[in-house]
């Protein structure tokens, strides 16, 4: 049990002036379950890396508990570290792998088989004990992973997306289990996923990452609710958040026919121009088009719970003065509505954001404005 | 050649399912089988199977060669050769070159192995290393020929070598090292073939398990002794097989490395390989000899190689 | 969860501009210097120093005359240059000694037996592996055996049978046995080639129509060109290196190969001291494959590792 801290992380690879991940930030209480999320290339797994001391730190620093780990080899930082193809040795045993830690740890053999049952009794994988990795399906060789990481009984988990290799509906299933397997051991984890539903219903909290630098962190509520930049704000949630630039004028910013006002605050915070507008899927309203943003319907997408109407809109988004070519191109709208309801390609909406469902964004920076 | 309902499928062609009659087109493929495999089993029989067979028969009679008739007198070749000095040395030599050459060359080349993954420039020098093996043994065994030369005022390179950090030369060809010499020169030669094959299996396994490992806590040697051995197993078997196949033909390295030419070496560095051509194109030819002796050769091999299979068998791992 | 690490460090204009480490650091742990590593590094090092070394001697002792060779082994040739005919050695070899007929004769034998083993190999090792026929993978077996049986243990029946035939001495019958016994491993080398082979093409091409002999010649030889190239390179060096039958079934001077040659210069030239010329004859033997082998090592030691990797 411990708790993390990146403190200025930075790692480079060879030839590229960009660092991979430049001067994280972030602490991880202890027992907490973070989920390092963002797309390929964002840095995620290599900041794990560099946690269980599989990549070199080329500046700032890492703490385990009150230790400073940044150039301790991996054996003497206490971590277990679950690998996305799961690194079993093709040539041992389900016993053997789960044993394999304790084995070079010296530890005597009845321990380390009471050690070994225990795991595999937590995890159902009694009757798997004396198969090889070959003759397991991915969701058993994922438990035996798991198996290898508990058994050592470490300071704090790393788990580099290790569901990824499932399919979905044992995804689903896994991450539940993995997620009471934590809250039940109570060990410090950090979880590395590409995937924000799984980042979403696992984590405590959750930090986002883009090109190595770090977006938000904070908890999934906070993540939805208030993201911090455009990137956030269009990453996390399914359908993405509709992200509709707009030009601020005297009175605000102007969205299908109503007024958006803006506050001098959010005013000063503007530094360009132009707005970005977020709303998500389920923060309009229907309305008649024309006392809303009009839209036409161009696919509808059914899921029986919720039905998703993808569209685009045939407003001006863009005030007068601007030339045709510097004006953008119809742009376009996700709208949720209830599931089984009847629309159709080609039938004209109006929309209308519900009051409080607005995320206001200064186009060039991306930063979110300070609330109204 | 008509397709059976349910012949199992070679390697690499996707089962049928269920025991129905194959698709016509496979069927029409079937046909192929024997025009295009009968050229190679006809040279291979003539050539390799039915003189064999001639081998092992001959090896139970006197034939001393041409101009003589074969009398079969069972198998008093076999007690004859084995009380044979000239064989005994070339057993004893040839068993010599397959074992301690064989364990010496797979840790070398192992040793090579570890230390060459991390080097910079490894394939060069893997090049480099290879390259003996595409020498003619004939060449070689002259070379080394040369090499090892005593003679006081114009020494060979090695002794060359030896005096100019001041030790004695050495006459290294003399009959009581001359084995000894003859297998490191061996070793040295093969050492390339070996690393490259063994690197090319240490680079299939997976450096996730190493760093699983690291994680773990474990030393260079327990990495090694626990991923790199098991995991390149069945590569060493391979590699052990082809040494033994190597070993057992050694002719030419030896003969002209020890011998001068056309005469033969002396005896103490023979190998089984030479004493069946002495014994067919020497001075005396003795053909029955010859062929008992050929045929223990194959039993040698054959012996070495189930040993092999058994001790190195596992199931085919998959990564 | 007590800390609230908002952090955005988004606007890169604020950022100090660094400029990456030359080679980022190692992950901890990895000791690059233990001695261990150490040694064995240098041992690489003088191992493959030596080797170059040897090669170094080779070249440079075929330009050398006997005396050079043996009291200054390592220093550049002279005196052959000096009396202004340093190629002195070689043209004794390819003279005197016949390499030069030699050298014909086995580039014209190599290269001929080297195409016909791969295609009398290709068709039979395509039908063991991919026709699906019964029995398939024991007759496989049964001819990779023949890999594991010496030369020696054949030379005699053949040679008698062959002398009944008036073939010994004849590149012909030589060209003749080199093909049937390279068989083995060369169709055990493509097996595999071809096995690693997709099914689909063959399905493919049947439902374009194409005959099945149609099929093999312009889909699946193509695409085995690799192993195909690989074989015909490895049997090449080999058939090239060959000696024990060349010495038993070649008497005449004329019909020598290469190695066939060397093996009775050896004699010739030890009693005659004439080492710079013998060393010009193991140069010119090994020399063609050392061009062979810079340019196509990669080739060679894939298709090797390749047959390693089953």
């Amino acid at each position: 049990m411990a708790t993390v801290s990146f403190r200025g992380a930075t790692r480079y690879y060879a030839g590229n002036d960009k660092p991979a991940v430049d001067g994280l930030d972030l602490d991880v209480a202890d027992g907490e379950f973070l989920v390092l999320v963002g797309p390929s290339g964002c840095g995620k797994s290599t900041t794990l890396r560099m946690l269980a001391g599989l990549e070199g730190v080329d500046d700032g620093e890492i703490w385990i508990g009150d230790k400073n780990v940044t150039d301790v080899e991996p054996r003497a930082r206490d971590i277990a570290m679950v690998f996305q193809n799961y690194a079993l040795y093709p040539h041992m045993t389900v016993h053997e792998n789960i044993a394999f830690h304790l084995k070079i740890a010296k530890m005597p053999k009845s321990e380390r088989d009471e050690r070994v049952q225990e795991a595999a009794k937590l995890l159902d994988l009694e009757q798997y004990l004396e198969r090889k990795p070959a003759k397991l399906s991915g969701g058993q060789r994922q438990r035996v992973a798991m198996g290898r990481a508990i058994v050592r009984a470490p300071q704090v988990f790393c788990m580099d997306e290790p569901l990824s290799n499932l399919d979905a509906k044992l995804r689903v299933q896994t991450r539940t289990q993995i997620a009471s397997l934590q809250r039940r051991l109570g060990t410090t984890t950090i979880y590395v996923t590409h995937d924000q539903v799984e980042a979403m219903t696992m984590g405590d909290r959750v930090a986002v990452l883009k090109d190595g630098l770090l977006q938000q962190c904070d908890t999934p509520v906070g993540l939805f609710a208030r993201p911090r930049n455009v990137f956030v704000a269009g990453f996390i949630g399914s359908p993405a958040m509709n992200l509709i630039p707009t030009r601020v004028e005297q009175a605000g910013v102007t969205l299908g026919g109503a007024t958006i006002p803006l506050t001098p605050q959010q005013r000063a915070a503007v530094t360009g121009t132009d707005v970005i507008v977020g709303i998500r899927p389920e923060g309009w309203d229907l309305v008649d088009p024309a006392d809303g943003l009009a839209v036409t319907v161009e696919a509808v997408e059914e899921l029986g719970s919720d039905q998703y109407l993808y569209g685009s809109s045939d407003a001006k988004l863009l005030s007068e003065g601007e030339s045709v070519e510097h004006q953008e191109a119809p742009h376009p709208i996700v709208v949720r509505t209830p599931g089984m309801s009847a629309h159709e390609r080609g039938q004209k909406l109006g929309v209308r954001p519900q009051p409080g469902a607005l995320h206001l964004f200064d186009k060039d920076s991306g930063e979110r404005l300070p609330d109204a | 050649m008509t397709a059976q309902l349910s012949s199992p499928p070679a390697l690499g062609s996707t089962p049928r399912a269920g025991g129905g009659t194959p698709a016509a087109h496979v069927a029409r493929r079937k046909r192929l089988f024997w025009p295009f495999l009968i050229p190679t089993l006809v040279l291979y029989g003539l050539f390799l199977i039915v003189p064999t067979i001639a081998t092992v028969v001959l090896s139970f009679s006197d034939w001393k060669g041409a101009g003589d008739t074969p009398k079969f007198n069972g198998i008093t070749q076999y007690t004859r050769i084995f009380a044979d000095d000239a064989f005994q040395s070339a057993f004893v030599n040839s068993l010599i070159y397959i074992a301690v050459g064989g364990i010496g060359t797979f840790i070398l080349a192992f040793l090579f192995t570890m230390v060459l993954r991390d080097m910079r420039g490894n394939k060069i020098i893997r090049a480099i290393l290879f390259f003996p093996n595409i020498v003619a043994p004939v060449a070689l065994g002259m070379f080394f020929g040369i090499v090892y030369r005593y003679q006081p005022g114009r020494q060979g390179l090695a002794n060359f070598l030896l005096e100019s950090v001041g030790l004695k030369a050495a006459k290294f060809l003399e009959a009581d090292v001359v084995t000894w010499v003859v297998l490191g020169s061996i070793v040295w030669a093969s050492s390339g073939f070996y690393i490259t094959i063994l690197m090319a299996a240490v680079d299939r396994i997976p450096p996730y398990l190493y760093e699983d490992a690291s994680i773990a806590g474990a030393s260079p040697w327990q990495k090694f002794r626990n991923i790199t051995l098991p995991l390149t197993w069945d590569v060493v078997g391979i590699a052990g097989v082809l040494w033994t196949i190597n070993a057992v033909k050694i002719f030419e390295l030896v003969f002209v490395m020890a011998g001068s030419g056309t005469y033969a070496p002396p005896i103490h560095s023979w190998t089984l390989g030479i004493f069946v051509f002495d014994r067919s194109f020497g001075d005396t030819p003795a053909y029955g000899t010859a062929c008992a002796c050929a045929v223990v050769m194959i039993l040698l091999v054959s012996v070495f190689v189930v040993a092999l299979r058994r001790l190195l068998r596992r199931e085919a791992i998959q990564f | 969860m007590s800390t609230d690490a908002v952090v955005t460090t988004l606007s890169t204009e604020d950022r100090p501009v660094r400029k990456a480490p030359r080679r980022p650091k190692p992950a901890p742990g990895t000791k690059r210097l233990s001695p261990l590593r150490v040694i064995g590094t240098v041992i690489v090092w003088l191992f493959t120093a030596f080797n170059i070394m040897v090669l170094y001697w080779l070249l440079g002792a075929a330009f050398k005359t006997p005396l050079e060779i043996f009291r200054d082994p390592l220093a550049l040739p002279s005196q052959l240059f000096k009396s202004g005919r340093p190629f002195r050695n070689f043209i004794y070899a390819w003279d005197t000694a016949d390499f030069g007929t030699a050298f014909l004769n086995t580039v014209l034998l190599v290269a001929v037996c080297s195409v016909v083993i791969v295609l009398i190999s290709a068709p039979a090792a395509y039908a063991l592996s991919r026709l699906g026929v019964r029995g398939s993978g024991p007759l496989t077996g049964f001819i990779a055996i023949g890999m594991g049986i010496p030369f020696q243990t054949v030379v005699i029946p053949l040679f008698i049978v062959l002398a009944k035939v008036n073939l010994t001495n004849n590149l012909f019958g030589l060209g003749l046995m080199y093909v049937a016994l390279s068989l083995p491993f060369t169709v055990f080398l493509l097996t595999g080639f071809f096995r690693s082979l997709p099914d689909e093409l063959e399905e493919a091409s049947a439902i374009d129509g194409a005959s099945p002999t149609r099929t093999f010649w312009s889909i699946m030889l193509p695409l085995a060109r690799g192993g195909l190239i690989t074989a015909l390179i490895l049997n090449a060096i080999g058939l090239w290196n060959e000696t024990l039958l060349a010495i038993v079934f070649l008497q005449e001077n004329a019909n020598f190969t290469l190695s066939r040659a060397l093996f009775t210069f050896y004699n010739a030239a030890s009693y005659q001291s004439e080492y710079g010329g013998l060393l010009a004859g193991v140069a010119i033997i090994v020399l063609p494959m050392l061009v062979l082998y810079i340019l196509l090592a990669r080739r060679i030691i894939t298709g090797l590792t390749l047959g390693a990797g089953k």
